[in-house]
């Protein structure tokens, strides 16, 4: 059996995916990205090498590709393909019926509309501030010195929204602070910057030509609370995946892999 | 493919505006005139012992001195020039010819004026001009005028320098010398697998405009000999081919980033690029020299300020023309931050021409210096990615058919 891996380098996370040769997905890890791109790589890949028996190394892998903004620094990579490429296919072969994406990373969110055979068909990208990212997200968490997941839960019980109107993480951070002192409702408040991000998400899936069948990809998309606010301003259901969405960009790069690994040996 | 024996020459030439030939040349005693913009006819800068310097920031650190005289939504380009002005690196020119054409522009001069920043320089001599919207004989008539008053007349008034239309056909033989050099090098990218790559052809551009045409001429002309024998990489490392059109380019590492992501740039209709910058200046005997470079200026202007109907289908149409006289996959349309003409042209382009042409289209803004912008090279890698893909979906069509 031959084994093919995809490496996610985010700037955050990174992940690690593992197909075999009929595309089932038999190992996959994810690790807190260091400041050293190849050594978070290394590490992902060694822990999902780790679940393979067959596997002794990353040498015993048939093709590999990395992904993500450290896509150049995976070891032992034959190539690297861009983020956007690999989520459009990491949801493809997971739920071929989604046609756009919203992708929600550690320092920039991107729309991707998806093609028939999981290529893309067109994207936006918001890369011009941290505004409605994951660090987005970790700084208002830490305002409110809660985690991320009891974050999103606080959010969910708001009965109404505090309107957040700095879109700069900076300054949230402090209309957030202010708001606390001033003691408006803490839920309402956290619902209040659900909905701001969920704006920003907005122009990315219209700019990406999203209509209908759309799901959240990226580390953010855990967060039941922005996937509700998205749903509220895109007047569309998010589809739920079957795999975890923080892995749909490593999952992209272990399927090219393979297409690929399989295409040279043949 | 074998380094070309002038790339690192020409790469240290673009790593200062005083480079070693406008040294050379000061030294002998000519005058260094500094411009900024295709709207002023650079051949008209090159007569008697003139030469031209189009003015690039190269070793722009902050431009925190010149936003606070300017503004935040000043372009990239023109807070950089005046950054660098301030830190003396202007200081070797002889005078200054400014446009009117966008105002931040306009302000950069201004304040480089305002600012007592050439007062040292007895004779330099400065102006700002009128540039016309359109391409009518009024127009050409304009231009004209302008030119005579503010730029050929303090020539000579000031410096002496003889502006006959003797003295101007002169200057366009050696101009037109340049420019049939470096369109002839930029043809070879029109090859499957050319023999220069966008990155190197843009350095090679970029000299033409920045140094004196005299003494770059026999190093471009060495460089064409050489290319004519070039061997290409036997297996090209590209997978795509991309023409770059938008505003302002004099980095040489956006270009790279480009090719680095995968795409071979294969033409470039851009300012400071050679479409429509390195066209030849065709001259009668029927009319005197300077009524016919207005024209032909006016004429081939490809800048988005001009915006009369028949300018804006020439554009579209002559985007589309390039894209398949040099087997493009596809077009880049950048701009530089807060350019405010190319922002309206480049959103026009990224629906008229996928929907009415049928061209693939990646629309970037982007710094002036664009060398660390990893989500820039995410952009274009993912756009270069979609372009490879569709290339194997067509090839498999053609197959099953």
């Amino acid at each position: 059996m031959k084994y093919f891996g995809g490496c996610d380098v985010g700037s955050t996370y990174t992940k690690c995916v593992i197909l075999n040769e009929e595309g089932k997905m038999v190992a996959n890890t994810t690790v807190r990205s260091r400041i050293v791109a190849n050594e978070s790589a290394k590490e992902a890949l060694e822990r999902s090498i780790e679940q393979v028996p067959e596997l002794d190394s990353i040498d015993d892998l048939s093709y590999l590709i990395g992904t993500g903004y450290g896509r150049n620094k995976v070891p032992q990579a034959q190539e690297n393909i861009s983020e956007i490429s690999c989520h459009a296919m990491g949801v493809h072969v997971t739920n071929p019926a989604v046609k756009a994406i919203i992708d929600i990373g550690g320092q920039d969110v991107k729309g991707i509309a998806v093609d028939t055979d999981g290529t893309v068909k067109t994207f936006a990208m918001n890369d011009k501030c941290a505004a409605g990212t994951g660090r987005f997200y970790e700084s208002m968490a830490r305002a409110f010195e809660i985690s991320l997941e009891e974050f999103s839960n606080l959010s969910l019980t708001a009965k109404n929204v505090i309107p957040i109107t700095s879109q700069c993480t900076v300054f949230a951070e402090s209309e957030v602070i202010t708001l606390v002192g001033e003691g408006k409702p803490r839920d309402e408040i956290a619902a209040g910057i659900q909905q701001a991000v969920a704006k920003r998400c907005f122009v990315m899936a219209k700019k990406a030509g999203a209509t209908d069948a759309i799901t959240l990809t990226g580390g953010c998309a855990k967060n039941e609370g922005l996937k509700r606010a998205i749903e509220k301003v895109l007047h569309i259901k998010v589809v739920d995946l079957a795999i975890d969405p923080q892995l749909m960009g490593a999952l992209g790069a272990a399927e090219y892999a393979r297409v690929k690994g399989m295409d040279k040996e043949n | 493919m074998k380094d070309l024996k002038h790339m690192i020459y020409f790469e240290h030439l673009l790593e200062d505006a005083h480079n070693d030939l406008v040294r050379q040349a000061k030294s002998d005693g000519r005058l260094a005139l500094g411009y900024t913009c295709y709207h002023v006819p650079e051949v008209l800068m090159n007569l008697g012992n003139c030469f031209s310097v189009r003015l690039r920031a190269p070793n722009t650190g902050s431009v925190d001195i010149a936003t606070y005289y300017m503004a935040n939504s000043a372009c990239e380009y023109s807070r950089a020039l005046l950054e660098r002005a301030i830190e003396g690196n202007y200081n070797f020119l002889d005078g200054l010819f400014g446009v009117d054409v966008c105002e931040p522009m306009n302000r950069a001069m201004e304040n480089m004026a305002l600012l007592h920043l050439h007062d040292d320089h007895a004779k330099f001599v400065r102006c700002y001009l009128d540039i016309p919207y359109a391409d009518d004989e009024d127009c050409v008539e304009h231009l004209k005028e302008q030119l005579t008053r503010k730029i050929l007349n303090p020539l000579h008034e000031v410096y002496g320098v003889d502006i006959s239309d003797a003295a101007i056909r002169k200057a366009v033989e050696q101009y037109n010398k340049v420019c049939r050099v470096v369109r002839e090098i930029g043809n070879f990218r029109k090859e499957l697998n050319p023999v220069i790559t966008g990155s190197e052809f843009h350095k090679i551009c970029l000299v033409s405009f920045v140094c004196p045409k005299d003494l770059i001429l026999p190093y471009l002309e060495e460089t064409l000999e050489e290319l004519k024998t070039r061997e290409p990489d036997a297996v090209s490392r590209f997978k795509a081919r991309v023409g770059i059109v938008g505003s302002e380019i004099d980095d040489p590492t956006f270009i790279e980033l480009v090719e680095d992501s995968g795409a071979l740039v294969v033409f470039d209709r851009f300012c400071y690029g050679s479409i429509p910058g390195r066209n030849e200046i065709i001259l009668t005997d029927d009319e005197d020299a300077l009524t016919q470079i207005c024209r032909q200026n006016l004429k081939e202007t490809e800048c988005p300020r001009n915006c009369a109907y028949h300018k804006l289908d020439y554009r579209k149409e002559h985007v589309k023309e390039l894209h398949d006289e040099y087997k493009a996959d596809g077009v880049i349309y950048e701009q530089m931050k807060f350019c405010t003409y190319w922002s309206f042209e480049r959103t026009l382009a990224s629906h008229v021409m996928p929907e009415e042409y049928g061209i693939n289209v990646l629309s970037i803004d982007r710094p002036y210096i664009s060398r660390s912008s990893g989500q820039l090279r995410t952009r274009v890698q993912a756009f270069v990615e979609s372009l490879e893909f569709k290339k194997i979906k067509s090839k498999k069509q053609a197959r099953e058919n």
